[in-house]
Order: structure tokens, then C-alpha cells, then sequence
């Protein structure tokens, strides 16, 4: 049982990929109908698969290519031209083909799905046509290829329920069979000949291949009229089984002997965990490359070195090399996804009643099997879109006084690490006010969005899920939902879409896709203590920003890039980073694009760009907003990697605050549950001065900590061994006043809401004023009493009315 | 020697039964360890590892018991402070803070907590249920565990690796 289960398996696979095949093939075949090569490749994968599943039993499957292959047979021996009506009922019987292999597939058995039907159709045509050709065979072989087909019709029903038939009746029934598959032989062995003689050169070849069957063959079949006799006809059946083989091998083996590929089947587990082991070398090569670093600093000039060097690199190169030989490994040609769309051009056109054209391009490109698959759905969205709504009925294009027939293009192509697929159509474009004024009326956008919007913009709001600028909605698209579907699919694989599109003159849509999901290139930003990765491929560029280039537009940070406006938003803000010293005057802007839309992050260092392998959060910690996954860096620590997409959705509700980042800082301030949980600093350089504060302020119970001059005092507040609630600071101190340590200590922006009182015996008005200036919010001139200081603190650090005795 | 080497197997075979019969239902073993001035433990068996604590990086929006993740052997693992859990102050990391890895299926977390007490053998009759006082189903707590004069918190593996934000 599990062989025949593993030789069913592979039947399945074979016969799935033989099929997509046929599809392709006989679309080709319609455009150029004397191509006997293409033919013969048609009529060999019916043959093959009908000889397999005639082996395993399968006899609908059988019965169904049993008729094609007669069609496609005669076709080849140019006994019939395809026509498209001919074509249809091939393509419909492919059609129940696929259903049928399903069918085994999910149930292990052929039966369900009626295929009689379309086998009389089958017959009609090589009945038919066959009978003008070959005026010989007269009218009676029509007649019984006919009775035949009906004969085998009933016969249909009957297999499905061997099942519950006795031995006996199955016995009967084999009899039946038997007999009638002897006739069948019969029948075929004299349309064989006739063809034989017709294509002598495709005998002879045979001929000198089996002679002793070819020889047998004449003998049984020249007296045609009188029945074969009943012993040997399964012998011949064979026989010619296998005589068909060859023959139709030959044209391949002449045409691409070259091409024969060798192949083998590997299970994608296996190639997962090659995948996976090659991500941890990745990581060790990091590692290695960075302990190289330290020791090349820690032993400059040393001799080993350079050996170490030597190892280095080629541990890098091979491994690189490595990643690249896997990577390939999992990668599959484009066009296996572009196989499926002549069929679908060819359907589409005949539904609409349009007149298209496709043209491919690019299939030998390669991508990872699970992008691959991603992509299938997308591309069949776009394409129909492109057949629905973009290329035009042929009387409109006549008028527009472009070809009749519409083209689309679809190609495929490398740049850099990344794949392009690019779908171009001539038909009528996309019209960017129409399209803001279908969103408009569909409250998908606000009207001030609609004016901000450039035109690149307004394209990709056919992306919107809900958005359709059809007028009705029809078998093909309309409904709003496929251009959504692409978009998610594509950024699922961190993808991005472009759309252009010249009114009148068509559009063209892009989808730049990474090689490969697993190892990225990505640029590190370090913000406060922390990195973030983001992936290079949605990394625009970056630029250096000092701080005043910053605007605040109602409630945003934005900047001017050249001729844009670019809206900012700082990654601390979207990743709750504490942030405690900001005191450069320049920024980092990372210019991120996603499509057309545009963010800057604003980060405080770029680190570099590395070659980073992603792995999973896993599922206690998997949907966090912004976060992709997280990789493990040359130094063993565990990096964020930022997920552009959910960022860029973040950003747009975060109420920036680049330039009032300090509520964060503020809203630190612990919880006081007694009065020892104010903390104050006194900062004054006489002890009397500061024994005089203590003085007054010891009776609240609150913590005090004192600093004789400014530096101390600025030591001390960056410590951050307590958390301070105000400061008492004396304006005359050595070392720094206390006006520089009032601005040194606001350039924090932990710290920009913590109230500084100055304490001092300048009291001129300019003293006052340079006192705020520099951050102080109250002024108390000495002399005081002790009371007035008390009261002043108090209010200042929110002193809870429960605590004062 | 063969014979000698048969006695040994022989020895460590009887060994090892002994100890399954010890092993047997009515016996849990578990670890002990502290948060804050309780004592709780796990069953042995859900211990991937106890390892010493390092470094970990912050992740953002999730709530402030997650600590981050860390870098075990390759695993990105999240950590979990179960101080901060347990709704008690997150404190600064001591000689005696452990992480504890724990996995279930394929759920795998590390935990922080206070210090370590000892391996435990307790005796399922001497496990009791956990207090009416803790909500139903959502409590984390197995049961409660006592021994000579020490009464142990016994918790869910399960509900602890179960993602509850």
C-alpha cells in the first residue's frame, strides 16, 4: 500500500506539472498551429499521463486523455486544424483533466466528475474531421468511434460503483471490458496505419527502433475487417503502447538533447532546514568578522594576524557563497507562475470580447519557492484588472486610432537584490482625478487629503481595499477587492508596488521583490542605547539634519527634502524609547519609501549596514506593532527589526513630538506615597547657605541632596541615582553658574520639565530675566524665610496636601 | 570482566528502577524559587534550563513584565520578570537572580526571578488546591504545596507561557 501511495505521489506530481505545461503549450499552439514539434510535446504529456494512470487504475483520467490524445493525434498527423472551437473543447477536457487529478489527489480515486460529455465532444471532432481526411475508412468507422464514445459513456457510470459489485459480476464486467478494449486496439491499429503511411518519417524512425513489433503490427492489422483474434490483442496493446513511446520521443530528442536537464526531487523541508543552518552560519560569520575586528585593534602589528585575516575572509567568502548556492537551491523561474496567464489572456479576451495580446517576458528569472508562491494571486489581480479595465473594447481602441488588438506585457526582471515584475498594458491609463474622486465618494479619503495628493499618490489608491472605479460590477474584477489582495501579498514579502500610468497611453504597474525572505540586507540605527534594523530595501536614503531644519506643522514634525515635503517622526516616539540625553544639534533623517508614500525617522546614529538573518519572535511576543522579527548580531545581543509597514501606519497616529518630547520624561515621576519620596537638590558653594536651606526644608520630611557648585550638581542629576523633583541652584558658583548649569541642565530633555528656582542675592530685573532665559521658573532673592522657601518648593514639586503637618 | 560489567549494569538497572518507583505518581519534583518573600515553584520537568542572567534588548509595546528578548544558543526568547508580574517593584539584579527557561510544547520563555531555594519532592497528597480567593480559570497558580513547615506556590507552566496582552 505505502508504494503504491509513493508511486501515486509521484504520479500527482508529474501529472500537475505536466498539465500546467499543456496549458501553456496549446495557447501556443493556436497562434502557430503547424508547429509539429509543439504538438508532439502536447500529444506525449496526454500520452504520459494517460499511460501512468492507466496503470494506477484511474480509468475516467484514462478514458478522458484516451480521446484527447486520439484528437491531438490526428492533429499531428495533420489529419485536423485546430481551430479555436476545437481548441475550446482541448482546453475544456485539460480543464476536467486538472479536476480529476484534484479529485485523486484529495480522495485517492477518480470518480465524482463526469467527463462523458466532453469525451463525445472529443470524439465529434477526431470522428469528424477525421472522416474528411481520410475518405478510406468511410463511414463506418465514425459510426462506431460514436457508438463507442456512448459505450463508454454508460461504462463510466458503471466503474464508479465497482465497488459494491460481486466478484462475479466483476468478473463479468472484466470480460466486458476486455473485449472491448480489444476492438479498441483494433480500431486504433488501423488509424495508426493509415496515419503511418501519411507521416512515413515518423514510422521509420520508429521502425528502426522496435522493428520486430513494427513487423507483428502490419500482420494483425492488414486483415482489418475480420476481427482480431482475441489471444494476442493485449499483447499488441502493448506493443503499441510502447511503439507510441518512442515515436513520439524522437522529435524532442532531436530537437533538445541539449536541454535535457538532470533533476532531482527534493523535499522543501529538507531545503527549509539547509535554509536554516546556513542562517546560523551567517550568524557565526558575523560573530567571527567582529571578534576579528577586536583583535585586530587589541594586537596591531602582530604577526597571526594576518593569517587570521586570510581565515576570516575566506570563511566569509565561502559562506557567502554558500548562502547564495542554497539560496539558489530554493529558487524556481518565474515562469512557473507565467504559465498560467495565455490561458487565462486567451479566456479573459474571449469573455470580454476583446481583442489581447501578451507578451512575456523574463520567465527564466528566479525567485525563492515561497515567494513564488505568494505571488501567483497578485499577478492574476493585476492581469485582469489590466484585461478589464485597462485595455479597451476594440472598437474604442480603432477610434482611439491605436492597434485592435490590445497588448499586455508582463516581464520579469533582476536589479540588484531584488526582482521586478513589471505589468504594462496599452489600454486607457489610470486618470488620477477620477480616481481621487471615486475615494472622495467613497469616504475613502478626506478632500484636504485629495489636494495634497500627487499624482503617483492618487494611483495607488486603486490599492485601497473597497476602491473600484468600475461602473458595474462584472465576472471579472469590479468588486474592489483584488487590488487589495495585492497589495497585502506583496508587502507579506516586503515588497513594494509602484504604479505609473499615462492617461490614454496605458499603465504600468510594478512589484520590486526582495530575492528572498530569510537573510535581508538591513541598515542598523542606534537610537539612545538601542538598535533598531531596518530593512535596506524600503531605506530611500539617508540624510544628516541639524536640529532647527525641523518645522512643526500643525502638531507634525516635518522637513524639507529638496522639492518635497517630508513628514518626520522620531523612532524613539513609535518605540517608547526613554530618552535621556539629546544633546547633539544633528539628527539623522532615514528616508523610508514604501511605494510612494514617504516617511523620514528621525534616529540618533547610523551603525551600518549588515547582512542580517531574520528570525521569529515567536507567538508569545509575535503581532507587536512595528516590530518584523528580531536577529541575532556578530555580538550575540538580539536586534528589533523594524516592520516598515506597521511603522508607517504608526507614525501616522502618532501626534509627533520631536520638539515637546518631554512629557515622556515627566510623566517618569514616580508614584509618592510618603514625603521621602520628594527628592530636592540644593546646589550652592557656601555650606552656610546650604545648611540655611536644609534648614527650612528638613520640616517637610522631603529628601534632600546637595552639590556645592555646577559640575557637581550636573554629576550627581546624571547619575540618576535619584530621581529629582526640583532644584534649588545659586546663580554665583565656581567652576559653572548657576545660569550655564539652568541651560545645561534643559539640554536634557529628561529633564526639561523639572522646575530650577534660583536662590540668590541678585535682584536687579536683566538678573531675573537671564534666570528665565535659561529655564529657572521661580527667583527668590536672599534673604528669605524659611517658611516663603518652604511654600515655594512646595509648590513647585506638587507637594501632596496629606503630607504637611 | 564481562562479568564484573554485567554486575554494574545489573546494579544501575535496580537503581534506576528504585528510582522510578520513587518517581511514581504520587511523588512531584519541583523547583523552588523566590519572588519577592514568597516562595513558588515548577514542576522539574518544564525546565528547559536555569541559567545566570544577560544581557536582553527591549521590546517596545507590550506589557512592562515583558522585559524583551534575549539570545539563547540562537533562540530569540522572550523574558518575563515575574516580580513585575506578581505586581510587585521590579528591583535591581542580584548574584542571586536566575533566569528560569521554561517550555511547553513549543513555547519557550525565560523568567526572572529573585533567587533560587532547592529541588523539591513533594508528595501529591501534601499538594492542595490553590485558594477559593483566585480567580477560576485565570489563575496561574496549580496549587499549593506543603512541606515540613514551608508552604510552597506551585505554578502553571502552561499559563504562564500563554500570551495574556
Amino acid at each position: 500500500m505505502d508504494e503504491f501511495q509513493e508511486i501515486l505521489q509521484d504520479f500527482l506530481v508529474e501529472s500537475f506539472e505536466l498539465v500546467e505545461k499543456l496549458d501553456e503549450d496549446l495557447i501556443e499552439l493556436e497562434s502557430n498551429p503547424e508547429d509539429l514539434e509543439l504538438l508532439n510535446g502536447i500529444f506525449r504529456v496526454a500520452h504520459t499521463i494517460k499511460g501512468a494512470s492507466s496503470f494506477l487504475n484511474f480509468d475516467v483520467l484514462t478514458h478522458l486523455t484516451h480521446h484527447m490524445e486520439d484528437v491531438l493525434n490526428k492533429a499531428r498527423h495533420g489529419e485536423l486544424v485546430i481551430t479555436p472551437d476545437i481548441m475550446d473543447v482541448i482546453l475544456e477536457s485539460i480543464d476536467l483533466m486538472k479536476a480529476l487529478l484534484e479529485t485523486i489527489r484529495d480522495t485517492g480515486a477518480d470518480a465524482g466528475i463526469d467527463v462523458s460529455e466532453c469525451v463525445v465532444r472529443l470524439d465529434k471532432i477526431s470522428g469528424g474531421d477525421g472522416n474528411v481526411e481520410t475518405p478510406v475508412a468511410v463511414a463506418e468507422p465514425q459510426e462506431e468511434v460514436q457508438e463507442e464514445a456512448a459505450e463508454e459513456t454508460v461504462e463510466d457510470e458503471d466503474e464508479l460503483d465497482y465497488e459494491n459489485m460481486s466478484p462475479e459480476e466483476i468478473e463479468a464486467e472484466i470480460e466486458r471490458l476486455l473485449t472491448q478494449r480489444q476492438e479498441e486496439d483494433r480500431k486504433k491499429r488501423e488509424a495508426k496505419i493509415a496515419a503511418g503511411e501519411k507521416v512515413p518519417s515518423l514510422d521509420s524512425d520508429s521502425t528502426s527502433e522496435e522493428p520486430k513489433e513494427e513487423k507483428k503490427e502490419p500482420e494483425a492489422a492488414k486483415p482489418a475487417p475480420t476481427p482480431a483474434p482475441t489471444q494476442p490483442a493485449p499483447a499488441k496493446a502493448k506493443s503499441q503502447a510502447k511503439k507510441e513511446e518512442p515515436k513520439a520521443a524522437a522529435p524532442t530528442k532531436r530537437s533538445s538533447a541539449s536541454n535535457v536537464e538532470q533533476t532531482i526531487r527534493v523535499d522543501v523541508k529538507r531545503l527549509d532546514h539547509l535554509m536554516n543552518l546556513i542562517g546560523e552560519l551567517v550568524l557565526a560569520k558575523n560573530r567571527l568578522i567582529k571578534i576579528n575586528d577586536d583583535v585586530e585593534e587589541r594586537y596591531e602589528g602582530e604577526e597571526f594576524l594576518e593569517e587570521l585575516n586570510q581565515v576570516v575572509s575566506i570563511v566569509s567568502i565561502v559562506t557567502t557563497d554558500l548562502q547564495i548556492a542554497v539560496m539558489k537551491t530554493r529558487m524556481l523561474p518565474i515562469g512557473k507562475v507565467f504559465n498560467k496567464f495565455p490561458r487565462m489572456i486567451r479566456d479573459l479576451s474571449r469573455e470580454l470580447n476583446k481583442k489581447i495580446e501578451l507578451e512575456i517576458s523574463g520567465e527564466d528569472t528566479e525567485l525563492d519557492k515561497s515567494i513564488v508562491e505568494e505571488i501567483g494571486d497578485p499577478l492574476v489581480h493585476i492581469i485582469r484588472n489590466s484585461c478589464d479595465h485597462g485595455i479597451e473594447e476594440p472598437e474604442v481602441r480603432l477610434a482611439a486610432g491605436k492597434p485592435e488588438t490590445g497588448t499586455i506585457k508582463l516581464k520579469a526582471y533582476n536589479e540588484g537584490n531584488h526582482i521586478i515584475i513589471q505589468v504594462d498594458d496599452d489600454g486607457k491609463g489610470l486618470d488620477a482625478e477620477a480616481l481621487k474622486a471615486k475615494a472622495l465618494e467613497k469616504g475613502l479619503i478626506s478632500e484636504k487629503e485629495a489636494d495634497g495628493m500627487s499624482e503617483k499618490e492618487a494611483f495607488l489608491l486603486i490599492m485601497r481595499p473597497g476602491f473600484s472605479t468600475a461602473a458595474k460590477v462584472t465576472n471579472v474584477s469590479g468588486r474592489g477587492v483584488g487590488m487589495d489582495v495585492v497589495k497585502t501579498n506583496i508587502e507579506k514579502v516586503n515588497g513594494i508596488i509602484e504604479v505609473d500610468s499615462v492617461k490614454g497611453k496605458g499603465s504600468s504597474m510594478k512589484l520590486k521583490i526582495p530575492l528572498t525572505l530569510a537573510i535581508i540586507q538591513a541598515l542598523l540605527v542606534g537610537v539612545q542605547e538601542e538598535n533598531y534594523a531596518i530593512p535596506l530595501a524600503s531605506v530611500l536614503e539617508t540624510v544628516r539634519i541639524s536640529k532647527d531644519e525641523i518645522y512643526t506643522v500643525e502638531g507634525r514634525s516635518v522637513m524639507r527634502l529638496r522639492e518635497d515635503v517630508l513628514s518626520l517622526v522620531h523612532i524613539g516616539d513609535i518605540f517608547e524609547v526613554e530618552r535621556i540625553l539629546d544633546t547633539s544639534e544633528h539628527a539623522y533623517v532615514v528616508v523610508l519609501g514604501l511605494g510612494t508614500s514617504k516617511l523620514g525617522l528621525i534616529v540618533d546614529t547610523l551603525v551600518g549596514q549588515e547582512e542580517i538573518v531574520i528570525k521569529s519572535l515567536g507567538d508569545y511576543l509575535k503581532g507587536v506593532d512595528g516590530i518584523a522579527g528580531a536577529t541575532i548580531r556578530g555580538d550575540g545581543g538580539v536586534t528589533l527589526i523594524v516592520d516598515v509597514v506597521a511603522l508607517m501606519d504608526i507614525a501616522r497616529g502618532v501626534k509627533s513630538t520631536v520638539m515637546m518630547e518631554a512629557e515622556a520624561g515627566a510623566a517618569k515621576t514616580n508614584e509618592k506615597n510618603s514625603p521621602s519620596d520628594y527628592t530636592v537638590m540644593i546646589v550652592d558653594d557656601s555650606s552656610t547657605d546650604r545648611m540655611i536651606m536644609r534648614k527650612a526644608l528638613e520640616p517637610m520630611g522631603i529628601t534632600l541632596v546637595e552639590a556645592s557648585d555646577g559640575q557637581e550638581a550636573l554629576h550627581i542629576l546624571k547619575s540618576g541615582d535619584h530621581n529629582f523633583d526640583a532644584m534649588l541652584i545659586d546663580i554665583e558658583m565656581p567652576r559653572m553658574d548657576g545660569y550655564s548649569l539652568a541651560s545645561e541642565i534643559k539640554k536634557y530633555n529628561r529633564y526639561k520639565n523639572l522646575p530650577l528656582i534660583a536662590v540668590t542675592s541678585r535682584s536687579s530685573k536683566s538678573d531675573r530675566m537671564r534666570g528665565v532665559e535659561s529655564g529657572m521658573v521661580e527667583y527668590i532673592t536672599k534673604p528669605y524665610s524659611a517658611d516663603y522657601l518652604s511654600s515655594v518648593v512646595q509648590r513647585n514639586i506638587k507637594f501632596k496636601s496629606e503630607f504637611m503637618s | 570482566m564481562s562479568d564484573k560489567l554485567k554486575e554494574v549494569i545489573n546494579q544501575q538497572a535496580q537503581k534506576q528502577q528504585a528510582d522510578t518507583l520513587d518517581q511514581s505518581d504520587d511523588i512531584v519534583q519541583l523547583v523552588g524559587f523566590m519572588i519577592g518573600d514568597e516562595e513558588y515553584a515548577v514542576p522539574i520537568l518544564a525546565i528547559q534550563e536555569i541559567i545566570k542572567p544577560f544581557e536582553w534588548t527591549r521590546v517596545p509595546q507590550v506589557p512592562n513584565y515583558v522585559l524583551g528578548v534575549f539570545n539563547l544558543r540562537g533562540s530569540v526568547i522572550p523574558l518575563i520578570d515575574l516580580r513585575v508580574k506578581f505586581g510587585l517593584q521590579q528591583k535591581k539584579q542580584t548574584d542571586e537572580t536566575r533566569f528560569i527557561v521554561l517550555k511547553k510544547n513549543d513555547e519557550v520563555a525565560g523568567f526572572v526571578i529573585d533567587r533560587l531555594t532547592m529541588a523539591l519532592r513533594i508528595k501529591k497528597d501534601n499538594i492542595g488546591p490553590a485558594p477559593d480567593t483566585v480567580n477560576g480559570d485565570e489563575t496561574m497558580i496549580e496549587g499549593v504545596g506543603k512541606q515540613e513547615d514551608r508552604i510552597i506556590t506551585i505554578l502553571k507552566v502552561d499559563k504562564l507561557l500563554e500570551r495574556d496582552f
